[in-house]
């Protein structure tokens, strides 16, 4: 037992106990392999924050470009090339009734 | 060194590496990089282990030591690592769970003290196991597991005291 030993503290600092390493880590270093179908569950990536604010302003930009952008008018021509007046005009007027009541 | 060999000393050491790490740190995440660039050190031989100057495990925990020490030293540059602040600041230790509040208590403390006291109390290593470790003289050790002793039982007063003898109140 060493003069500075204190059974009160060592019993408070055992309080804080931790886990093991994890089994992420045994892949790691041992390079043993998993289903590559699993990786799409349990993957992850690390990505530099950075990265992640360029990521995040690009798709922003898009959004609002998407959503604020109107279909443009199609602008269409009039071709008047094959156009051709009428020969007989025949005008008939056609009224409602209400209007033919005098 | 063999596969075989390499496997067996990362099944018999990752969880004592792991755990001081995660201690020495603060984080699991960097606890795991930090046991990962251990064994990739020991098997790229980037380290050299020498049968004669001691055991793997402590060996083992003086390279994840200096890793350590470099994160450390990255992430805070401008916190010195011992000695001049060797009474902690005081610690709201009002709120949460007895074992958050040894571990606030515990990262408190300077690294170098942090280091020696986590290997005395945790990983139960003798005073020359922590020099060896640590590369220090054993009254350096002595010395900063006295100091990381007496900032504990300070921080950790309202927690070692009965209620009423702390605060005064009967």
């Amino acid at each position: 037992m060493e003069p500075n030993d204190d059974p009160k503290l060592r019993e408070l600092l055992r309080e804080w106990q931790l886990p093991g390493a994890p089994p992420s880590l045994d892949r790691r270093v041992l390079g043993e392999s998993q289903p590559w179908w699993r990786n799409l569950i349990t993957g992850s990536i690390r990505v530099p924050v950075p990265a992640v604010i360029a990521a995040f302003l690009v798709m922003l930009a898009l959004a609002v470009s998407l959503t604020g952008r109107h279909p443009a008018p199609v602008a269409t021509t009039v071709s008047l090339k094959e156009f051709q007046p009428v020969e007989n005009l025949n005008v008939r007027i056609i009224r409602t009734t209400l209007e033919a009541r005098p | 060194m063999t596969d075989s060999d390499f496997r067996e000393a990362y099944r018999q050491h990752k969880d004592v590496l792991y755990r001081f790490a995660w201690r020495m740190t603060g984080s699991a995440t960097v606890a795991e990089d930090l046991v990962h660039d251990c064994f990739l050190m020991l098997w790229r031989s980037t380290v050299a282990f020498d049968r004669d100057r001691g055991t793997l495990r402590s060996f083992l925990l003086g390279v994840m030591r200096n890793l350590a020490l470099r994160h450390l030293r990255a992430s805070h540059p401008n916190d010195p690592l011992e000695e001049e602040c060797s009474i902690c600041d005081p610690l709201d230790l009002e709120t949460g769970e007895r074992a958050a509040m040894v571990a606030k208590a515990v990262a408190a403390l300077p690294p170098l003290q942090r280091e020696s006291l986590i290997l005395a109390e945790y990983e139960e290593l003798s005073l020359d196991e922590i020099a060896r470790v640590t590369g220090a003289e054993l009254a350096a050790v002595k010395s900063r597991l006295h100091r990381a002793r007496e900032n504990l039982r300070r921080l950790l007063l309202p927690l070692l005291e009965p209620k009423g003898k702390a605060y005064g109140t009967q």
